[in-house]
């Protein structure tokens, strides 16, 4: 730097090669020449630097802007001379035909070629153009570096492309036609893509090159992303001919009718349209595409489709065709997040297949009805301890359709839970309409939490006989997620405690642990409160065992010598958790006289309830004879001498009835009164006992005259000396014990209205509890706080809460506020 | 004439100043002008191109030599940071700028 200021600069040497080239025309001859030599690919043996000097001087000469244009016009020259003629001789004139016409079979083969050959030399003179103004761009590039900067100009590159698109590309095609090159070019590409679309195998390239090309030129000069050929004029024309295709391809398709074809050419569509926007055009054009596709062809037919007679969805899940469902699941996906005609048709589809088991097992029911009589009396069966193939005790039909019911949704739960996860991709959407369909229908038929408790009540009675523990784990499972979905979730807590007290008390369960195992997974899923009564009563078998082993010891620490005394096994049940009416059962008059036992009885019956009361003060035992159960033994003279005995396992009124037959000599009889009046049990469980005793056809131990299926009270009944039996130990159960069996009407309604009582007591504990803690609450907002609450156990109904409302008010727990809107006031 | 293929892989380029002197420069070193580059790009079909050889009518033997030097003196520092100025007579510099527009370095 210090040295500059000294030291001379040297001029520096100008017009080196002054003998060329020093003026403007000197110079522009010789580049025009090249420049042509350029166009016509004779550029190997011109010199870059020859050129570029040129050019330099020039703009060096001040007359950059003299050469821009003259450069601009020799190339529009050589474009509407050479490009542009060959260009549109390449057009034939069956391209231009077909392009009005509607194609004709054998014309299309003629147009493709023509409109192959046509794209071709479209394809040529677009690259070439591209080529020569690449070099001629470099050649004048000292003169672009000054014009683009200093004048704001486009590079001449921009200007030559804008040039070729306005001179070949729009050009008109014959100089008195009104068809452009363009357009001709678009129906040509759009053609191809047709051929491709119905099968055809095109020169994908070919047509990738075209595409490339209206990529390349643009619009405006300044070349905006957005003013590109290809995007302003293409790609709209074809997105309109994509509506139209695949518009006359889905109603095509709908016309074929059949749905799974429709999935499978709509996937495949896709497909081809992603591989299309690949390989044949742009990229960017895929997701506008495929939505044209998704609305034209998905959106606007999937419900058809969904619907189809004999092909659609229904069919697909009855013949659990999860490819194709999971096709349906896809398409319906991309146009709708929501899935609105898949998920209705789904949910329909199980609502009727829930309503085809509810209606099975009514009709089953119904059926049972008729012959449940002689089905009953085959019920009771002998319990052979020691016969290995023990057959399956025939259960009372209607309970057999509950539980078919119960199987057969737990099998259509399966079913959709299968298809759920492997076509529908486990989507949220789908479970929770899944879910609503089979709370639905499960809820549709009333009966379905008795079904359900009854379900329960034989696997844990026999069904988990010979299962490994996971087997019994996932059958309860199974019942649990049903229970999920029941509603009335109080009434199977009622039922429920029924069968469970039946099972503990008549020790029917096959084992504790399941029991618990069930009460425990209960307890998960709908919660505490649910179980707690449940568990009480568990807890209060375990108290009875310890009691009645303490009261043994009590009784052999006073020593009582009588050998022939009578076993007591005792239960002592608290009566709140007990579901005691259903023991009691049908014993509506409330002045029920307790049953008059044998002395035997009696005296342990009250020594037991000295030793009780002695433990616990305050406490009132009531005896529940329907409930338990007695082993006698019994001895049957034969009339050859031998005596024959049985030990019976009986109810323990049949005990009390049979007992009176001690005092009766042989040959004697009792009448019904005169039994009733002795043993004062009531009508409706006598006349069960007597006919467990003397008309089943196993059990007869007692004989009855005359002998016919009803017991009228002029009955006679002789004991049966030549009772036969091959086992030892026989078992009489109870006719029509009720002891897992389907309610009939009476007792329905009896639950009903039991299970209605305690629900208003529910709803006004629950509207207490909420007003307590509000003071005042509209009467909207009163209802769906209610209505929340209440919804873990039951769904329960508006008019009843209604009510509810009604009576807190005449009780004055509540008070009116105000009118509008209607507010209640809690009173203290 | 060297084809197209043996062209690619020639590594050196030979620039010619007006008065006569030659200098050859890895091929790398001398596209750091983008004037040479766009020369001896191989896909344009120019005779240069071609050759690999070039000749700058209007840049004398002295001053294409100090261009030269500077290529390589770009080159090789090019990855670096805080390098020596590079020394330049001043006699020269005007010239210098000229072929510097010229070949735009």
């Amino acid at each position: 730097m210090a040295m500059r200021a000294r030291q001379r600069i040297r001029a520096p040497r100008r017009g080196l090669p002054a003998s060329k080239g020093d003026d403007f025309e000197t110079n522009w001859t010789d580049l025009s020449t090249s420049l042509k030599k350029i166009h016509t690919k004779d550029a190997s043996n011109l010199s870059f630097e020859q050129l570029y000097r040129n050019s330099y001087n020039i703009v060096l000469m001040q007359r950059g802007e003299d050469l821009y244009e003259r450069i601009k016009k020799l190339e529009k020259e050589w474009l509407d001379d050479e490009v542009k003629s060959k260009v549109t001789a390449a057009i034939s004139s069956s391209l231009l035909l077909a392009k009005e016409l509607a194609e004709v079979q054998d014309q299309a083969n003629e147009r493709r070629e023509a409109g192959e050959r046509f794209l071709a030399a479209m394809r040529e003179a677009f690259e070439d153009h591209q080529l020569c103004m690449g070099m001629i761009t470099d050649v004048l590039m000292y003169m672009d570096r000054v014009m683009s900067t200093d004048h704001r100009k486009p590079s001449i590159y921009a200007a030559a492309m804008a040039l070729f698109r306005d001179h070949v590309v729009r050009a008109l095609i014959r100089p008195d036609a009104q068809t452009k090159v363009v357009d001709v070019l678009e129906s040509t590409v759009l053609f191809m893509i047709q051929l491709e679309r119905s099968g055809q195998i095109i020169d994908r390239p070919l047509i990738r090159h075209c595409i490339y090309m209206l990529e390349g030129l643009y619009e405006t000069i300044t070349e905006e992303e957005s003013s590109k050929l290809y995007l302003t004029i293409f790609e709209p024309a074809f997105l309109e001919a994509s509506r139209k295709f695949y518009q006359s391809e889905g109603r095509r398709l709908l016309e074929t009718g059949d749905a799974a074809t429709f999935c499978k050419v709509a996937m495949d569509r896709l497909a081809e349209e992603t591989e299309r926007c690949t390989y044949t055009l742009a990229s960017s054009t895929e997701p506008k595409v495929k939505d044209v596709l998704d609305k034209e062809l998905i959106e606007n037919n999937i419900k058809e489709v969904v619907d189809l007679e004999g092909t659609g969805v229904r069919q697909m899940l009855d013949n659990d065709r999860l490819d194709n469902l999971r096709s349906v699941y896809v398409l319906s996906a991309r146009v709708d997040p929501k899935k609105t005609p898949l998920t209705a048709a789904v949910q329909k589809r199980i609502v009727e297949m829930g309503k085809e088991i509810n209606a099975g097992a009514v009709a089953m029911a119904q059926t049972s009805a008729a012959s449940s009589a002689p089905k009953k009396a085959s019920a009771d069966k002998t319990e052979g301890a020691k016969k290995p193939t023990e057959k399956e005790k025939p259960v009372n039909q209607q309970t057999a359709a509950a539980i078919k019911w119960v199987d057969d949704i737990l099998g259509l739960k399966n079913k959709f839970d299968r298809i759920w996860e492997n076509a529908f991709q486990s989507d949220h959407v789908m479970q929770s309409a899944i879910t609503t369909s089979f709370s639905e229908f499960i809820n549709s038929e009333s009966r379905s939490s008795e079904y359900l408790s009854l379900f329960f009540d034989e696997n844990l009675k026999k069904g988990i006989k010979g299962k490994t523990e996971t087997e019994v784990d996932s059958l309860l499972d199974n019942g649990i997620t049903l229970l999920r979905y029941v509603k009335d979730k109080d009434m199977f807590e009622a039922y429920y405690k029924k069968h469970l007290s039946r099972r503990l008390l008549m020790k029917r369960s096959v084992s504790m642990d399941a029991e618990r195992q069930m009460i425990s997974k209960m307890k998960m899923e709908v919660g505490n409160q649910f179980t707690q009564r449940l568990e009480a009563m568990f807890k209060d078998m375990t108290i009875s065992e310890d009691l009645t082993a303490s009261y043994k010891d009590h009784v052999k620490k006073t020593g009582d010598p009588d050998t022939r005394r009578i076993d007591l096994d005792i239960n002592v049940l608290t009566s709140t958790m007990w579901p005691m009416e259903i023991m009691s059962s049908a014993t509506r008059d409330d002045v029920q006289l307790a049953c008059i036992y044998p002395k035997e009885v009696e005296s342990v019956k009250q020594s037991f309830e000295q030793y009780y009361l002695g433990k616990h003060s305050g406490r009132k035992l009531s005896w529940q004879p329907t409930m338990g159960t007695a082993d006698i033994r019994l001895e049957f003279p034969r009339s050859n001498g031998k005596i024959q005995r049985h030990e019976l396992n009986v109810s323990t009124y049949a005990m009390v009835i049979l007992l009176l037959f001690n005092d009766v000599s042989t040959g004697e009889s009792l009448t019904y009164t005169e039994i009733k009046e002795r043993t004062r049990i009531p009508d409706h469980d006598l006349i069960r006992n007597l006919q467990s005793l003397a008309v089943a056809p196993k059990t007869r131990v007692l004989r009855k005259d005359p002998m016919s299926r009803d017991v009228n009270p002029t009955d006679k009944f002789y004991f049966n000396n030549d009772f036969q039996s091959q086992f030892l130990k026989v078992r009489i159960g109870v006719v029509s014990g009720s002891a897992n069996k389907v309610e009939n009407q009476d007792q329905r309604k009896e639950t009903e209205k039991k299970m209605n009582e305690e629900r208003g007591g529910s709803i006004e504990a629950a509207i207490v509890r909420i007003m307590k803690q509000r003071k005042s609450l509209t009467h909207s907002n009163l209802m769906t706080e209610v209505l929340t609450q209440l919804s873990a156990r039951f769904v329960p109904d508006v008019n009843m809460i209604k009510k509810r409302i009604e009576s807190l008010i005449d009780r004055e727990y509540l008070e009116r506020i105000e009118e509008d809107p209607p507010t209640y006031g809690y009173v203290a | 004439m060297a084809s197209t293929d043996q062209e690619q892989q020639q590594p050196f380029v030979t620039l010619v100043s007006g008065d006569g002197f030659e200098f050859v420069l890895p091929r790398s070193t001398a596209c750091i002008s983008k004037t040479l580059a766009m020369m001896f790009d191989p896909s344009s079909k120019f005779s240069e191109a071609l050759s690999g050889r070039c000749v700058l009518e209007n840049i004398s033997g002295v001053v294409l030599e100090k261009v030269c030097e500077y290529l390589c003196y770009n080159e090789k520092n090019k990855t670096q940071i805080n390098v020596p100025d590079m020394d330049i007579p001043p006699e020269l510099c005007l010239e210098l700028l000229m072929a510097a527009d010229y070949l735009d370095v």
